[in-house]
């Protein structure tokens, strides 16, 4: 599994796609699950902080959801925006939706084979 | 030495921090200067979260919600891991009658951490990252993120090292000089 992060409208997904323009790639936008076959394909999961806040909103666990699909998929990579460098929001679902995201991508990185922070469009391999 | 460790909500800063002060401290004592004022219980079950954390680590707990250079004469010499920046800087804004300017705040933090770090051989300070959600604020609080910019600038400045905390990884903003 691969990570990718950064802010909002960075290029993170044109980035991931220019890179492996040789593979046959599925994109699932902000989602995990599609009725494709994906055996074989290079799944690419973009927009996960969208996933993930849908998941709290409806009480489920991203943690091991995400987990899960990482394991299933294990050449997958995972594009998530940066949302945790902003004021500390007063509403209390904001905040675990921040907080947890960030604990979410900590675990993440810690078992990627990559990380790639973009910005600008640039990528900056951290791990 | 000055290290300044900076990070986004959930970055994984304060466990870095926390590592990162064991790794240089060497015999010296450590202490933890906690800024957060816990007053419901989500800031009860943070403070705690953070106790757990540390426990077993060897940290003194100081409680010093404001005025950071008042600490006891047993630190002298010794290490210490300041943490936040975002704390301090809301404690010594908003904790008067009416909310102070950010350049008063700004030089009084700045201050307070240039006395504490000459009674130290070791000072890990830990800071936010609150400056990129592109939301536009109320007066009081474009005025704190004034502040705590101003502050992040001055001791980043003044830091040995700058150290930015991505997805619990980090990245040298700032190289040991």
């Amino acid at each position: 599994m691969k990570l990718v992060i950064g802010g909002f409208s960075q290029g993170k997904l044109e980035y991931v796609l220019n890179r492996n323009q040789d593979k046959d790639c599925v994109v699932l936008d902000g989602k995990l699950r599609c009725d494709e076959d994906l055996r074989g394909k290079t799944v690419i999961v973009s927009r996960l902080h969208g996933w993930i806040r849908e998941r709290l909103a409806d009480g489920g666990c991203p943690e091991k959801e995400i987990m899960e699909f990482a394991e299933k998929y294990p050449e997958c990579i995972l594009i998530c925006d940066e949302i945790g460098n902003g004021i500390v929001p007063a509403d209390a679902f904001e905040r675990a939706y921040r907080e947890r995201t960030g604990r979410i991508l900590i675990m993440l990185a810690e078992s990627a084979k990559e990380v790639v922070r973009v910005i600008c469009g640039i990528g900056q391999k951290i791990k | 030495m000055l290290i300044l460790i900076m990070g986004g909500s959930g970055s994984g800063k304060s466990a870095y921090a926390e590592e990162y002060i064991c790794s240089v401290s060497g015999g010296r004592k450590k202490y933890y200067l906690a800024t957060m004022q816990v007053f419901d219980e989500e800031t009860r079950a943070k403070a705690e979260k953070h106790r757990r954390a540390r426990s077993g680590k060897g940290f003194f707990t100081i409680e010093q919600p404001v005025s950071v250079c008042k600490t006891p004469e047993e630190m002298k010499g010794n290490a210490a891991l300041l943490e936040c920046m975002s704390n301090l800087t809301a404690n010594e804004m908003f904790s008067g009658k009416a909310p102070k300017s950010y350049e008063a705040v700004a030089e009084k933090i700045v201050g307070d951490i240039e006395s504490l770090n000459r009674e130290l051989e070791v000072l890990v300070v830990v800071t936010n990252n609150v400056f990129e959600d592109g939301i536009s604020y109320d007066d009081d609080t474009v005025s704190y993120i004034k502040a705590l910019g101003s502050v992040n600038r001055r001791l980043a400045a003044m830091a040995d090292q700058v150290i930015e905390v991505v997805a619990g990884i980090p990245v040298t903003v700032k190289e040991k000089g």
